[in-house]
């Protein structure tokens, strides 16, 4: 916009639009630079997983020598990634399914009706949101050891749902309020109760919201480490980034094999994250706006 | 059945799922925490009460202290290092060419990047032996600058926050931009026709219209700071000697390796009064408006 302008008025001469034309190379080479740096880290990471130990460090910038797939398959078996990534999957789809419906649910009460405690538990949600997620590990942790919900995929699936809910809960409430009241008013005169409305007309129309509270959920749960360090102990019950661990500490020192296990288990975030880039980003947008 | 008492009853239905889970996994455990900060109890066997002394020794213990200046690194590091650098990218990412496309995505890479493998990958990179940055310097002639950057006290802690400002950027910016891009145009061009340079309009026009969005970058960064347990837990474990302890590192430590349950409680509701207070008194500072 600002270079058709000057170029309209373009009575003031070349220099300024040449050198508006230079500014913008010079913040291009470095933006493209400055994303070269941050991808840095995970280009080495799929390229030592390739790598030999030996040549991880006497060349850690080069292509492998050689490109060795069986790292994937020897690290695949050491992380036992086949029951951890089913455990992840599990957890993680049970809780999605908990934090989607409990609160669109809450988010279309709290959205389109008015009643006397609504503000209560709005602010009650939204105080949900300051509370330190770590702070809450000892007590949930006795909690969960007096209900012998420990070691079982519960211990993990109602925190996660319980700590997404506040961020379900504003950003469907948020994008249900902007539907216009005549359309619930017809359909309740039509004889559509409630449930009806609910289900055949806001949640489909509230789609773009639930998708996005979904996305976020999906890597939040898939990637939480806390909870299942805490809560999980079972080797059976592993999840991706607890089988993860083990390579801090005890194969750190076979770094071909930490560094594909860690591929393996990176590369579906990364996949979900090119697919719905569009929707992660906004999402995250919506749910910081709410904080 | 009338219908003030058919939606009433609906509106409790909704409602109730959410409120229980949330008021269960949230709310109920922030309680549960400063009732056991009352006990001495080793996690098995009989806890014995013995009122505020738990409390007394948080108060006084020097490590709770040092965890907590640890803590205000990663803060300032965050709001220091983040926002601004979130804000610069911002700036001139507005656009939605396919590059800027590409920049953003590439900024906002490690955000979808479970935090364990993030700790495993900047464990390598400062590995005094195998690292790259090591390697980066020796093979640059700045080997003097060579340092053991995890295991030394004196600078660990700064050592991590390099990978927690590098995680968390991408969704400042986006907030940013979308702050950025919700300017409206004529304010735009009103300022151009008053024959505002780019800089001025920086300071009089866009900062102060974004003023409210980097209020929340600010809250976002103290709640966040207590998000790095993970990264923390897998890189140094809060070592050596306790130098780069956080609190919730600290909390952790208590409770699950040293088993003192109440001690590890005391320490949990220090942390919600802290990062409360905290975030009570940011805004507070904040609040003047923006001149």
């Amino acid at each position: 916009m600002e270079g058709s302008l000057s170029l309209g008025s373009g009575a003031r001469g070349r220099g300024p639009v040449l050198r508006r034309r230079f500014g913008e190379l010079v913040i291009r080479l470095a933006l493209a630079l400055y994303a070269l740096v941050t991808l840095y880290p995970l280009i080495w990471l799929f390229l030592s997983a390739f790598k030999t130990n030996d040549e991880f460090h006497s060349k850690p910038f080069g292509l492998p020598g050689q490109w060795s797939f069986d790292n994937f398959g020897r690290a695949w078996e050491v992380s036992a990634m086949g029951t951890s990534i089913v455990n992840s999957l599990l957890v993680t789809v049970l809780a999605l399914v908990l934090t989607l419906v409990f609160g669109a649910l809450a988010a279309f009460a709290l959205a389109r009706f008015e009643f006397r405690l609504k503000g209560f538990w709005m602010g009650l949600f939204l105080l949900g949101m300051l509370i330190p997620v770590h702070s809450t590990l000892v007590p949930l942790f006795i909690l969960m050891k007096k209900t012998n919900l420990l070691d079982t995929y519960a211990a993990l699936v109602l925190p996660y749902a319980a700590f997404e809910l506040p961020l379900a809960v504003f950003v469907i409430a948020a994008f249900l309020t902007s539907i216009p009241k005549e359309i619930e008013e017809a359909a309740l005169i039509d004889g559509t109760g409630y449930w009806g409305i609910f289900l055949r007309m806001m949640l489909p129309l509230s789609l773009p919201a639930l998708s996005t509270v979904a996305i976020l959920g999906f890597l939040r749960f898939w990637n939480d480490f806390a909870f299942a360090l805490v809560f999980i102990s079972k080797p059976a019950l592993k999840t991706v980034p607890l089988s993860l661990s083990v390579f801090a500490t005890g194969y750190s020192t076979d770094y071909k094999l930490t560094m594909a296990a860690l591929s393996i288990a990176v590369l579906p975030t990364i996949l979900a994250f090119l697919l719905f880039q569009e929707q992660i980003m906004k999402g995250m947008t919506a749910g910081a706006v709410k904080g | 059945m009338t219908a003030a008492v058919r939606a009433r009853g609906f509106i409790t239905v909704a409602l109730f799922p959410a409120v229980l889970l949330f008021a269960f996994f949230v709310i109920v455990p922030v309680f549960w925490s400063a009732y056991y900060g009352f006990f001495d109890w080793k996690g098995i066997g009989a806890a014995k009460y013995i009122g505020f002394d738990n409390y007394a020794e948080v108060l006084q213990d020097q490590i709770f202290w040092l965890a907590f200046k640890n803590n205000m690194i990663v803060v300032a590091a965050s709001v220091f290092g983040q926002v601004p650098i979130a804000l610069l990218l911002a700036l001139v990412l507005t656009k939605s060419t396919l590059f800027q496309r590409f920049v953003r995505a590439s900024v906002f890479m490690p955000m979808v990047l479970s935090s364990v493998v993030i700790g495993i990958i900047w464990g390598y990179i400062y590995h005094p032996q195998i690292g790259i940055l090591n390697f980066v310097l020796e093979r640059t002639g700045l080997e003097h600058w060579k340092m053991q950057w995890l295991s030394d006290p004196k600078i660990s802690m700064y050592s991590l926050t390099v990978p927690i400002i590098w995680n968390y950027i991408g969704p400042y910016m986006l907030m940013f931009i979308a702050a950025l891009q919700n300017i409206s145009p004529e304010i735009d061009d009103a300022a151009r026709i008053d024959g505002v340079g780019p800089a001025r309009k920086l300071i009089s026009v866009k900062l102060p219209m974004i003023w409210d969005t980097v209020k929340v970058a600010v809250v976002l960064c103290i709640s966040g700071s207590l998000k790095a347990f993970d990264l923390i837990y897998v890189m140094t474990g809060g070592g050596p000697a306790h130098s780069t302890e956080l609190l919730a590192s600290y909390m952790y430590n208590n409770t699950f390796n040293v088993f003192r349950f109440g001690y590890g409680s005391a320490v949990s509701t220090a942390i919600i009064v802290l990062s409360l207070v905290l975030i009570a008194g940011s805004q507070f500072l904040m609040k003047r408006d923006y001149r």
